[in-house]
């Protein structure tokens, strides 16, 4: 899916929260989205997704402004917390709801959920159990997965590797690496976990104070020169 | 704006609280003006004495609803270095501040000064009114053992309660009369000066209190404690696949209702008051009079759901809403999986409470068929009009007592006037014709079922519009 955001802007009370002019994300974009707390990662994702309002600007989606047509939630899957999820729903009643908004019947939501297997073993969840009694990790995981199995065009995640045990972790950017195969497929990527975000994705975003910094492809030299760039601004000390 | 409205909902709150203590201050005072009108013949301590056991299994049962137990209270304090008895003695024994022991006692210390007292025995009125306070105390800790041996298996409490108060209601329907003899011997038993059921209660007010604390305690080593909810069949209930999102929203919105303290609350609450509550209402014969009460009366007894639940809808997804709104939902299939929800709640609170019309009151059965229609067509429109204005989050698995006000707004109260006045004036001004009144205010119901899809996309564009405030309402209340 391509995205673009089109100056901009938000402002909280005085703060200013985002000011982009421009960033664009093409078809089969795998980009990272770094920064510090604060930075403004949220406010861009939340904008994004049309859950806050921006002062002025646009963003489009395959051309189309998200605040004007809805039709791009079917091709979308996101999860940035918790209120994401159903929390009094059991984790199959919520992803047979989530297979629903898609149309899919129980059956075939099953079958989409099958090759995120080795994620969130099904088998093995206490299948009883409301989302809202999970621990943060496995409710994360809960809703990471509900965000992928419909196998949306565009894939928007808030820190997903936080709160993951290791083999989550390994698991989860097995199965992003995957996705992001698909020339079609486009993904943003939030985290402040900078090893795992330059593994995953062909480019990051790094944001600060609401604005762009800087805008990198991803290669060897990347993860050297955020910690460099962090280390100079002071905010992995500070931090 | 919404400081203000804190203001007036801590002032409401305070005024209802004062206003229900004297009530029961001056019914307790009074109460040979109040049951002269319904029993002249009956002294009023003998009237009294032979409620006592319905009386205080209802107030059990309201307890079971709306009293917490004080677990989660003792829990933050485990890992300080306090002996663990010594807090579980503590949070019991505070917690018998609750209004539950404190509000009966408005009624019935006036009423045993007034009226109690004044009998021969000097034993027998302190024994009296010691037992009043045994039962309060063993309904206080009876509650709470309950509440903690049946917290997974809610739904055999609600079975045995409905059998014991439906067995209490076919012994005075049937004319029987054995509870309110069982009742009235104890209590005049104790006023003759004789011990035998003060001993009773005693032995049961030690009993449950001491059972209450030893489960109390051994509950709190529970590693799954209130966390570890498990549902017995969460699968027996299913839509089926050719109802897609829409079933699957209506399946929701039940579960949501269910498994969350405060909607079922409010749920629990629609149907003592199309039952137990309506037979009170019923039984009253035309103390009311006019047209007025039995019109409220026809709006609650269908539409009392809609009134306590539906009023905070979008409310009570506050929680969850932005998997709702960033998924593939339409806002139309949203709402139209409400109004199935409020006006199916309607259908079933009338079957429910039909056949105690034509039992009691009879000559109320078209007025209450009438406002099956009308609430079905209107109030659930009119409800769901002030629902899709809601951003304010709820805190759902808090208790839905009276005096949780969270989320109700002056608008909500004042929601009240356009949706209960109109019928009530329409009736008022048919009062000559009243059977063409009661039909015209079911065909308007009836009608309005015409304009359906134009109402759901009304309320889907306001849902539209208010998005941005909504998420933002729904999110800030929560930090």
């Amino acid at each position: 899916m391509h995205v673009e955001f089109n100056g901009v802007a938000k402002t909280f009370g005085s703060k200013r929260a985002l000011d982009i002019p421009s960033w664009i994300l093409e078809n089969g974009d795998v980009v990272g989205l770094v920064g510090s707390n604060g930075a403004g990662k949220t406010t861009f994702l939340r904008i994004l997704l049309d859950l806050v309002q921006a002062d002025r600007g646009q963003v489009l989606l395959n051309g189309k402004d998200v605040r004007r047509q809805s039709r791009w939630r079917a091709q979308t899957g996101a999860f940035l917390d918790r209120s994401f999820l159903i929390d009094y729903l059991t984790i199959p009643e919520y992803l047979d709801f989530v297979g629903a908004t898609f149309g899919l019947t129980r059956k075939q939501t099953s079958e989409a959920l099958e090759p995120f297997a080795s994620f969130l073993p099904l088998s093995k969840v206490d299948r009883r159990r409301l989302i809202r009694d999970l621990s943060t990790g496995n409710a994360k995981k809960v809703g990471i997965l509900a965000a992928l199995f419909i196998t949306p065009k565009l894939i928007v995640l808030d820190e997903p590797f936080a709160n993951l045990d290791p083999p989550s972790q390994m698991h989860l950017k097995q199965i992003l690496s995957e996705l992001a195969a698909d020339p079609e497929r486009s993904m943003i990527i939030s985290s402040h976990d900078l090893g795992h975000v330059t593994e995953v994705c062909g480019r990051i975003t790094l944001l600060h104070a609401g604005e762009i910094q800087k805008d990198l492809q991803t290669n060897t030299d990347t993860l050297a020169q955020l910690h460099a760039w962090f280390k100079e601004e002071g905010v992995v000390s500070a931090t | 704006m919404k400081a203000r409205q804190g203001r007036f909902v801590r002032v409401l709150v305070g005024f209802l609280l004062v206003y229900a203590a004297v009530v029961l201050v001056t019914l307790g005072l009074f109460f040979d003006r109040f049951s002269m009108t319904l029993l002249p013949d009956a002294p009023p301590v003998e009237i009294v004495n032979q409620s006592l056991v319905a009386t205080f299994i209802t107030l059990f049962f309201l307890r079971f609803l709306l009293q917490k137990t004080p677990r989660m209270k003792v829990v933050p304090y485990l890992h300080l270095p306090i002996q663990q008895h010594r807090l579980v003695t503590f949070f019991q024994t505070a917690s018998l501040l609750s209004v539950h022991n404190i509000y009966p006692l408005f009624f019935f210390i006036p009423f045993w000064m007034r009226f109690v007292v004044a009998g021969d025995s000097i034993e027998g009125n302190l024994m009296w009114i010691g037992a009043i306070m045994l039962l309060i105390l063993s309904s206080h800790f009876a509650n709470l053992l309950v509440r903690g041996i049946l917290r997974r298996q809610v739904g055999v409490f609600y079975l045995l309660m409905t059998i014991l108060i439906g067995t209490a209601y076919i012994d005075e329907v049937a004319g029987v009369g054995l509870q309110q003899r069982m009742s009235g011997f104890m209590f005049t038993d104790l006023l003759s000066g004789s011990a035998t059921s003060l001993v009773l209660f005693l032995a049961w007010a030690f009993f449950v209190m001491v059972a209450s604390t030893f489960h109390l305690a051994r509950s709190l080593s529970d590693p799954e404690g209130e966390h570890g909810e498990k549902l017995p069949d969460a699968h027996s209930f299913q839509v089926p696949d050719d109802w897609g999102i829409l079933g699957h929203l209506v399946r929701s919105e039940l579960l949501l209702m269910w498994r969350n303290r405060r909607p079922r609350h409010y749920l629990l609450l629609s149907i003592f008051f199309s039952t137990f509550y309506l037979v009170l209402m019923l039984s009253s014969g035309d103390v009311f009079g006019g047209v007025a009460f039995p019109a409220l009366l026809g709006l609650f007894a269908s539409g009392g759901f809609v009134l306590n639940y539906g009023q905070l809808m979008f409310g009570w997804d506050a929680a969850n809403y932005q998997a709702l709104i960033t998924r593939n939902i339409a806002f139309h299939t949203m709402v139209l999986a409400k109004l199935i929800v409020l006006r199916t709640s309607c259908l079933l609170l009338f079957l429910l409470s039909l056949p105690l019309f034509i039992a009691l009151r009879p000559d109320l059965v078209a007025l209450h068929t009438a406002f099956l229609f009308y609430n079905v067509g209107i109030t659930s429109a009119l409800v769901m009009e002030l629902a899709t204005r809601n951003k304010q989050r709820l805190d759902v698995t808090r208790g839905g007592g009276f005096f949780n006000f969270e989320g109700i707004s002056a608008r909500h109260m004042l929601w009240i006037i356009p949706t209960a006045l109109p019928p009530v004036l329409f009736l008022q001004a048919m009062h000559e014709s009243p059977d063409l009144g009661l039909t015209i205010l079911a065909l308007i119901g009836l009608g309005s079922l015409i304009f359906t899809e134009p109402l759901t996309r009304y309320f889907a564009r306001g849902l539209r519009v208010r998005k941005h405030t909504m998420v933002e309402g729904f999110t800030v209340h929560a930090r």
